[in-house]
Order: C-alpha cells, then structure tokens, then sequence
C-alpha cells in the first residue's frame, strides 16, 4: 500500500546545459550522441584542455550582483517550474536545496592575494558578496519569490545528489509543500587549475571506463528538480515525471581525494538507497554512474557495482554520461538525476561516448555504441566526491512517463 | 527509543574560550547576563595598518588534547573541527569501537569553508600563474574538506554532509541531522558548526563598513553598532533517547526554518500554544537585525520569557554562533524548560528550533 504522504515524486525538471536551455535539447543531444567538448583555450586562453561550456545566459537587472553560478541555478530554476508557479496555489512556500562547489569563485580573482582592502575598494566588495555557496539558493529563492526553507550544501561532486536525497527528507517532514533541489557550477580558473595541478584533466576528450582512460573534463551547468509528495502533486493534477523511490549516503572516510579503491561504501550506498526503495537488485535496468574518466575513480566504481550487483540475474547496465558534456562539478548530480528520469520516460540507456575498450568486468553491461531502446521501470543515479561522499538515488517511472 | 526525541549528548568547542569539552566552566553567564565578557585580541596574524581587534582562538597542540591527532598540511578549521569532534564524543561517552561507524552521520555548517586555503591557493596562482598552482592545497579548499577530515579521522562512514546556508547553516545542520536520525538513516550525528577569520574576511568586513568601533581601539565594548568578528568550531553529539549511559543536557524538539518568508508567523506555527521559557538568540554575523527587531519586541515569546541576547564573542563568529550561543546558554545553567533558539541570516533568511533543556 503506497503511502502517498512518503511518497516522493519529481513533478518539474530545469536544465542548463552545453546544449542550451531546457530538457529537451539535453535529451535531443544526447539522443544524437553529440559531444558538447571543446577545446578550454577557446574560452580561456592559456590553458590547456577540453571543457563544455553554456552559452550565453539570460541577463538579470534587478541592482544586484550574481555570479555565473547564480545565474546558472536561476534559469535552470525558472525553466523547472515554468508549468508550475502560475498554477499551484502554495508554490511561493516551497523550500529550495540548492548545491554548489564553485559558486562565487567566479567571481574573485588572484588579484586579492596581494591585499584583500585594495580589491574590495577597485570594485571587488561586491563581486566576493556572491562568494558563498547559500549565494546560490538565496538567489533561486529570489529570483523566483520563493519564501519555504531554504538550505546550501557542498560535498564536492556529489554535491547535486546530495541536495535532492535532504530535499526528500525534508517533504517527509512536512517542511514545505515542495522543494526545489539541484545544484550548479560554472567553469572557472580557480576549478580548471585545481584539477590541472591534480592531474586529473584529460586534454583530450574524457573516456569514462575505457582502459584508455587518462582523466576528466570539467563542465558547466545547473538542474533544478521540483519534488513534492504523492499526495500534494495528485490534489494539484501534477504530470508525474517519475518517483524518488529510494535515495542513501556515506561516506569512504578513506583519503580525502582518491576513492575507496575496493567501492565498499559506494556499494554499501547502493545498497541502502535500494532497501529504502524495496526495489530488487533485479528490478534496476541502468545505472547512470559517477564515471568521470579519471583512472582511480572508474576503478573504484567499477568494483562497487561489482559488488553491489553480483547476485544479479544479468550483467547491469551502466553508462557516463560526463563523456558528452564533462564534469559539471556540483551540478553533475542533479544533471545526472535529470538524465536518469529521461532514461526512464524515454525508455533510452545512453551509451557512455568514445568508449572503445572498457574495463573488464563479467557482472557490468557497458553501455556504449548507440542508444539502446528498452522499457525502464526503475533506474540509478550514482554519485561520488573528494572527501568521500557518496550518494545514490533510486528513481522509478511516474504516471506521466512515455515508457518503452 | 522514541525516534521523535533527540538528545544532545556530547559538547566539544574550539573558540576564543579556548579548547574545551562540556560546558564552558568560564562562560561569563550569571543568570543569562554577562558579567565579564572575552575581551578582543590584537590581530598580528597580518600586517595591519593601525590596531585591529577580534575574538581570535590562541594557538595551541592539537596532539595535547587529542593523542595521535596529525594535522599538517590541514587549516584552522579543518584541525578545530578534528579537535571539537573528539571533545564532543568523549564529552558523549562514546566508545566508537562499540559503534556501527556506518551508521553515524557527521554534518558541518559552515560561512565561509575553508578560506585560508583558498587564500593561499589565490596567492599560488597570484605568484606563479594558474597554470602552477599547489597540488596540495586545492583538495583543501573545498567547503566539505573539515567534514570528510572529521569522518577519516574517527573512520565514521554514514552520511558527511557540508551546509552552507549563510547565517543559519548550523540551525539548518542540527534540523538535516533531526530529519535524519527520526527518519532511521543514522544513529547518530555530530554536528559541527564554523569558521575562521581571515585578512580577506576581516577586510571584507571593515571596507563594508559592518565593524564596532572596538575593533579599532583598546576600548571596552560597548553597544555601539556593527560587530567584532571571532571565530572558531563548536560540535554536538545528536542521538536518539535511550542509550542507558547517555546524559543529555536538551532535548530537540520541533524545528522550523525558512528563507525571506515572515519569522514571526513561522514561529508562532512552530511554538502552537506553548510559550517558551528561555530564548536564545544568534546573529549571523551582522547587526543581529533579528535579535533587536523580533526577539526584543517580546512578541513572539512572551514577557516571563528570559532572552539570552547575541553575544559578542558570539555574534561575529560566522556559522559557530548559534551552536555557541547555545552551549553558552547550557553553561548558564538555566534550569529546565522548553526554549527556542533562533537565527536569521543577512539573506533575510531565519531558522527556529524549540529545545526542552531537561
């Protein structure tokens, strides 16, 4: 007996990303399997590598400074509940859970090293007041004069998921009618030199789970979903998109960069997030991985859908979709949500790109080629981060999915 | 066990008052008015112009307070986080070892995150170009390193989560780690709340304008407006009642939170009927605009309710001062009864939370 309470579903979608605005050009895109990866020098000269970045954004003037990240959230916000904030009565009490790595980083240069006082006073004061990462909900909420509960959070790459696993906490205790919970990350100097300085970055094209692999691409973008329960989106006559039927975290506690190279808690996070679904390992037909191409992370997820997956009937499907558009950062895990959720309405497994020689494993279908057209009840959204975090997300079809 | 009452079991503080497990014995708190408050130090941490004071934490061992604690490499806040866990938990009486380590869960609430690297990454890339920026410090930078140095250390592997909800981010913590717990997705949580003051921060600050006057000379405080920035990390221990050996200093009851709605309807729905006994206020940093508008106008709490102000040391403490104020209200010794602690935010934000302290 579903309790339509507890329930938790996705009734709204915003997406911007390196295919332009809104859903149906990410969908369009990947459906076409195009590449959004460019060469960084274009964008920054100096450096050196490949990025996928947004075009121009909508501008706002309203007096007050937003950072590219901030404006990233707000279309991405804007475009979720553009069928919904005209129509639903106590939309304006919703809650926002907003992530974010880089949030106004993008805004600050080395410049303020050399003396802090200086920079403000040459126009720096108002560019750092878009430095924190509750910028970004704060910016969301007023953007769309929304007053509910609002939260930042930042776990590194996981960021995106994270939000959305405390987003469905919070609708089951009833702290508002609806919340919306994404993240979003522009690229900038500050993140593109961190991970140069790593080694992390691939100059080339990223190749999550090939052999060949050399490291990852950053991206930019944001995603916003609006969940709300059951019992709120069926009084309202909401289009289900699908339902957040499961959802878990932990963490590694084992390096503060590199992943758990045996996947334990990654697994364990899978597994926790399908006992809260009362979903059978059996019943998952795709799991859209973390997969950022970098040679110590696809090793250490591999082995955790080892792990997770064995007693499974059948290999399970897995793809990265980070190879069309990059590493979004702290928008990759609600990009990666959004993605799933089409996956299930469009009955689509996308194939992870340029992957000609993937790891080898027995219990893992890899995805790759063209998009394989199946039915897909039920489906996985995996994500990792530096310090550890680990997050998964169980989402199953809705009453307004096209399945099949 | 009732999944609905959360106890607070364990405090652990790095603060100006020093490094300190439990109550703060100093707490300069007689009947909820300060007596004799934490004067400001001198900063000499960088150059300054003229004389520039704050609530700074005085350098100290970590490894005396915590054996075994390495901490190279780690900032400020990364190390007080390390140093408040470890007090709070053994202010708890937990033994790790009996623990399922999967099943405890670590939040961080945090302004700023780790400013002084990020500082020091934006100086590698100011002298040597961003194409030469230091390896070690970019993992550092980011906001959730404290959190994930917290799990790594005590190897605590449920959920790590890092919130940075500016000015209510510790409320926010304490109501996530709640919904958390009362939702059986851990058995316990340590909550941590900080920041650090940094140059960038502190100049922040003064060019626009927010500082007392007593942050520019010797002084004693007065009311004049603005604030004196401080720092430091305070953390809890939230478990559900029923652990046999576990002693609580409060109850968590219903919370409540929002972002630019109306605070004094949110607190009405929050407090129903009941009228709260003690009241706790916390700035976020700024001119504690709530704390004088709201609080004093005593129309949310009744006239027999006793209002611990924002405190000083407390106000300009970044994501510290609410859990600050709390425990400075716990050092007090207030007696038992229900209280609410309260927060806003620059952003116009607030967040409630009713507390039985027993």
């Amino acid at each position: 007996m579903i309790d339509a309470r507890k329930t938790i579903v996705v009734s709204g979608i915003g997406v911007v990303s390196p295919y332009g605005m809104g859903l149906s050009r990410l969908q369009a895109g990947m459906l076409a399997g195009q590449s959004c990866l460019h060469p960084v020098s274009e964008l920054y000269p100096g450096f050196q590598g490949t990025v996928a970045a947004v075009g121009p954004l909508p501008s706002v003037q309203d007096g007050h400074h937003y950072s590219r990240s901030d404006r990233l959230a707000m279309a991405a916000a804007s475009d979720a509940v553009a069928e919904i904030a005209e129509t639903c009565r106590d939309f304006h009490q919703s809650g926002i859970v907003m992530a974010s790595t880089v949030a106004g980083l993008t805004e600050i240069d080395p410049e303020i090293a050399r003396g802090p006082a200086a920079w403000y006073r040459h126009g720096g004061l108002s560019r750092a007041s878009s430095y924190s990462v509750s910028r970004v909900s704060a910016s969301v909420g007023e953007h769309l004069g929304v007053q509910g509960p609002a939260c930042a959070v930042s776990v590194a790459c996981a960021s995106g998921a994270l939000a959305i696993a405390l987003a469905a906490n919070m609708l089951l205790d009833e702290a508002a009618p609806m919340v919306l919970a994404g993240g979003s990350d522009a690229l900038c100097p500050f993140t593109l030199s961190g991970f140069n300085s790593l080694q992390a970055l691939d100059r080339e094209s990223c190749r999550p789970f090939d052999q060949s692999r050399k490291g990852l691409n950053l991206g930019e973008g944001a995603a916003v979903l609006v969940l709300e329960t059951l019992a709120h989106a069926t009084e309202r006559g909401a289009r289900i998109l699908a339902v957040l039927r499961g959802w878990a975290m932990t963490n590694d506690a084992s390096h503060p960069t590199a992943p758990q190279k045996d996947g334990i808690e990654l697994a364990a996070c899978i597994h926790r997030a399908l006992e809260m679904a009362e979903c059978d390992i059996d019943e998952v037909g795709y799991v859209n991985a973390h997969g950022t191409g970098t040679p110590l992370n696809d090793i250490a997820e591999t082995h955790a859908y080892e792990r997770a997956f064995h007693e499974r009937s059948q290999p399970i499907p897995v793809s990265s979709t980070k190879s069309y558009f990059g590493h979004c950062l702290g928008a990759a895990g609600a990009l990666e949500a959004a993605i799933t959720i089409s996956a299930i309405q469009k009955g689509a497994l996308f194939p992870t790109l340029r992957l000609n020689n993937p790891i080898e494993s027995s219990e893992i279908d890899w995805l790759r080629g063209t998009v394989r057209r199946q039915p897909l009840p039920v489906a996985m959204s995996v994500s990792a981060g530096f310090g550890g975090s680990n997050v998964a997300l169980v989402f199953a079809e809705g009453s307004g999915s096209h399945n099949g | 066990m009732n999944p609905t009452s959360l106890m607070l079991t364990g405090v652990g503080s790095v603060t100006p008052y020093g490094p300190l497990a439990g109550l703060i014995p100093t707490a300069p708190l007689a009947g909820l008015i300060p007596t004799a408050p934490l004067e400001p130090s001198t900063i000499t941490a960088w150059a300054t112009p003229e004389l520039r004071r704050a609530f700074l934490v005085e350098p100290f061992r970590p490894a005396s307070i915590v054996p075994g604690l390495k901490t190279r490499r780690l900032d400020r806040l990364s190390v007080w986080a390390l140093v408040a866990s470890s007090l709070a938990l053994r202010d708890a009486d937990i033994d790790l070892a009996t623990m399922d380590r999967s099943r405890i869960a670590v939040f961080f609430a945090t302004s700023f995150g780790c400013v002084e690297l990020t500082e020091a990454f934006y100086q590698s890339a100011a002298t040597h170009g961003w194409a030469e920026t230091d390896p070690i410090l970019f993992p550092e930078t980011l906001s959730n390193a404290p959190a994930s140095h917290v799990a790594l250390f005590h190897d605590l592997h449920g959920p790590n989560v890092t919130i940075s909800s500016q000015g209510f981010a510790a409320e926010s913590a304490l109501l996530q780690a709640s919904s958390l717990l009362r939702h059986g997705q851990a058995d316990l949580a340590i909550v941590l709340a900080g920041d650090t003051l940094t140059q960038a921060i502190y100049e922040w600050y003064e060019t626009a304008h927010l500082l007392s006057p007593a942050c520019f000379s010797n002084e004693p405080l007065s009311s004049a407006g603005g604030f004196i920035p401080s720092e430091g990390v305070v953390a809890m221990v939230l478990e559900p009642a029923g652990r046999q050996e576990a002693r609580s200093y409060a109850t968590l009851g219903a919370g409540r939170w929002a972002a630019g709605g109306d605070a004094q309807s949110g607190v009405r729905q929050l407090l129903g009927d009941a009228t709260p006994r003690l009241t706790i206020c916390a700035g976020d940093g700024g001119p504690c605009a709530f704390t004088h508008s709201t609080c004093s106008a005593r129309n949310l709490v009744g006239e027999d309710a006793t209002i611990l102000p924002a405190q000083p040391v407390a106000t300009g403490i970044g994501e510290a001062g609410a859990l600050l104020h709390l425990l400075l209200a716990l050092s007090s010794r207030p007696g038992a009864g229900d209280a609410l602690l309260l927060a806003t935010s620059a952003n116009g934000g607030f967040a409630a939370l009713r507390l039985e302290i027993l």
